[in-house]
């Protein structure tokens, strides 16, 4: 029922993580892309048709909060889910990003999340 | 005025009045000479009368005698007659020497030639002629001899009526200088009566202009006083700190208002207690009482400040934590009379600070909470949806991948939970450990490590370097700061480790020191910015990314301090000689503190 041809991006400075998190996507059928900190993320997200961003929260140098509002800048449509290892995120972050969810919550609950965010594809269905 | 300037009136009130009076009795001594004058002058003339009035009577007595002899030829009747003409020679002589002037002596001398003219031409003669029995009823020869005796007698009284005259006038001279003598005493008696008056009035308005200036000065300065005093009683009361004044005896001589509040006792009731009764301290830890302030400053007769943690003890038995100091009072010669004591209530201030420490330990316990949730809630992440994976579609290849990386993510949750236990893991005495040994111990197990990346490590750690503590967490300690200098200064850095004993004495800082082991740990990495550096013990600050948890150095200073050691960072960033330093002393036999707090 989901569109298989989704585009996400997935940025998280935790390489285990965002390598687990990139084939359980995978598995569910979107197409990946994976930065392991914000410069990266903003630089893909600006080059492909990202359809959606998966975002931590905390990354070394700039967090998820800086990376989701440069990302409005450029392409304030696309939605972001945010991903905190910590239990609150300040509201200035939560504002800005589509959705917000605590790490450990379990796949389901991700792909649940993700796909409630994400455009439906017409032209897929 | 002043006592000099009084003197000086004094005297003058008694000189000028005398000196009045003297010039006055002097006046009055030349007028009673000028009148004494005058009466001498009278008393000459009644002299004179009388003189030329006894020698008329002379020569009437021997007119009389020769009348008579004439008449009865009785010689004895001649007697007068001769005893006058025997006295009249001293007499005329006497009056001539009375006489005043040469008129009078002509005339005293024309009264003596009519008498002897009477004596020698008719007198002499008419006794002899009576003598030798001749005949002397002769009409014109005793009227001649009338006639001389008349002229004797008109001398007599021209002499007299002129030395009368002269009398009448010294009498009325006389009466003239005792009226003027009366004026001038009356016209003296005034002026000097006005003069010492108005004189002594004068002074006597001096001294009572001095004496009310004197006395305005007196009542300005005692209000001066008292306003300053008022004024000083009245800071003193209002006074924010509680002020106790004692006697030499520590016996309650003022109480301020705050005080009052503060201890509980009025001041009717505090004074003249003694001070320990009314401000009975203690030692907030041991509830032993203190010596009071009162006592030390009596004893030391210099300023002394209570030690922090005193409780003072309040009238109803509520107590209040307070600061306090108390100062000797002396009196101008320096000789102490009193000891004054001011306190204040820091309770708030106490509750306040131990309000923030326990905030900042929940602070850090929340931090910590949430490094602890952030650390696990990544590898869960990770391992949920492995987990996941696992469950649905996956071949064998797979499933061992994800398994591999599941207990992987696990090891990393075991080993962030250890590291948090280790810190409130706690030995229950410490025990003598050799650092030599402990730090051979550490780098035994880190040569791998070094080789894999080439670092190079010397040390100098001399034998049996003996202190006491936990040997556990000083390995923690050692390892923490041996593997900082090893990731510092890789690849292919110089890592030096040195160790020495050394005695008691002073730190460069000139803090006391006891006797101890001080450890340095020396790299050749590129050393750490001094905004970074001030940083390093703060819990939760790395520059190691997520590798580092940010407590490592935090949780060793809280050990080493635990020691009764301390340890430091130094670091150069140039380009000569750059690296850092890390520098722990502990003492060889410290008193231990309390763990991390």
């Amino acid at each position: 029922m989901r569109s298989p041809q989704h585009l996400v991006l997935c940025v998280d400075d935790e390489t285990i993580g965002l390598d687990v998190r990139r084939m359980l996507l995978e598995r569910a059928g979107y197409r990946v892309l994976t930065a392991l900190d914000g410069p990266t993320g903003l630089d893909l997200f600006a080059r492909e048709p990202v359809d959606a961003v998966v975002l931590d929260y905390s990354m070394p140098g700039m967090h998820g909060g800086q990376v989701a509002q440069r990302m409005r800048q450029v392409k304030p449509s696309v939605p972001i889910l945010m991903l905190s290892a910590y239990t609150s995120l300040p509201p200035e972050v939560t504002q800005i990003v589509t959705l917000a969810m605590t790490k450990g919550e379990g796949a389901p609950a991700l792909l649940q999340k993700l796909g409630s965010i994400l455009p439906p594809r017409a032209s897929h269905l | 005025m002043n006592a000099s300037s009084f003197d000086r009136i004094l005297r003058k009130v008694v000189i000028v009045p005398v000196a009045a009076l003297l010039a006055g009795a002097a006046l009055l001594l030349w007028q009673i000479s000028q009148a004494n004058r005058t009466v001498a002058l009278i008393e000459g003339c009644d002299t004179r009368i009388a003189l030329t009035l006894r020698i008329e009577q002379l020569v009437v007595d021997q007119e009389a005698g020769l009348r008579g002899y004439e008449i009865t030829h009785d010689p004895r009747l001649l007697q007068q007659y001769y005893v006058a003409q025997k006295a009249l020679p001293a007499a005329f002589d006497r009056r001539a020497s009375l006489v005043a002037n040469n008129q009078r002596r002509d005339q005293v001398n024309s009264l003596r030639d009519a008498y002897e003219t009477w004596q020698q031409t008719f007198a002499s003669p008419l006794i002899a002629t009576i003598d030798a029995g001749g005949e002397t009823n002769d009409v014109n020869l005793n009227y001649d001899g009338k006639l001389r005796m008349d002229q004797i007698r008109a001398r007599v009284a021209e002499l007299n009526s002129l030395t009368e005259s002269v009398r009448d006038k010294a009498v009325q001279q006389w009466h003239r200088q005792v009226r003027s003598t009366i004026v001038s005493l009356l016209v003296a008696a005034i002026a000097i009566g006005l003069i010492i008056g108005f004189y002594v009035r004068s002074l006597i308005q001096q001294v009572s202009t001095a004496f009310r200036q004197s006395h305005d000065v007196l009542r300005i300065r005692a209000e001066q006083t008292f306003r300053s005093e008022e004024r000083l009683r009245t800071t003193l009361r209002s006074i924010a700190d509680g002020v106790i004044t004692c006697d030499r005896d520590g016996r309650v001589q003022s109480i301020n208002d705050t005080a009052q509040e503060l201890t509980g006792w009025s001041e009717r009731d505090a004074r003249d207690q003694p001070v320990e009764l009314v401000f009975p301290i203690f030692d907030e830890s041991t509830r032993q009482p203190l010596e009071n302030p009162v006592a030390r400053v009596t004893r030391s007769n210099q300023l002394v400040r209570l030690q922090n943690h005193t409780i003072l003890i309040r009238r109803d038995g509520t107590e209040i934590y307070i600061e306090d100091s108390g100062s000797p009072i002396r009196d101008k010669h320096g000789e102490l009379v009193g000891v004054v004591l001011v306190f204040r209530d820091v309770t708030v201030a106490k509750k306040s600070q131990e309000a923030l420490v326990a905030n900042e330990k929940l602070a850090v316990a929340g931090r910590l909470a949430a490094t602890i949730a952030h650390e696990i809630h990544n590898p869960l992440d990770s391992v949920s949806n492995l987990l996941f994976l696992m469950d649905g579609v996956a071949n064998d290849r797979e499933r061992d991948q994800f398994l591999a990386l599941a207990k992987q993510e696990i090891a990393r949750v075991t080993q962030i939970s250890r590291a948090m236990l280790s810190l409130y893991r706690e030995s229950k005495a410490p025990v003598e450990i050799d650092l030599k040994e402990l730090l051979d111990s550490i780098l035994l197990l880190m040569e791998s490590r070094f080789t894999a990346v080439g670092i190079a490590v010397a040390q100098t750690i001399p034998a049996r370097l003996c202190i006491r503590g936990f040997p556990a967490e000083l390995r923690q300690v050692f390892t923490n700061l041996i593997t900082n200098a090893s990731e510092a200064a890789s690849p292919r850095g110089h890592i030096t480790i040195a160790a020495e004993s050394i005695p008691a004495g002073f730190d460069q800082l000139g803090i006391r020191r006891e006797a101890g082991v001080l450890v340095t740990i020396d790299d050749d990495g590129p050393g750490i910015p001094p905004d970074i550096l001030s940083h390093l013990f703060q819990p939760f600050y790395t520059t190691k990314g997520e590798r580092g948890t940010g407590l490592g150095l935090w949780i060793s200073r809280g050990i080493v301090t635990k020691h009764g050691g301390t340890i430091d960072l130094a670091s150069s960033t140039g380009s000569d000689g750059h690296g850092t330093t890390a520098t722990i002393f502990l003492p060889a036999t410290p008193t231990l503190g309390t763990a991390v707090s």
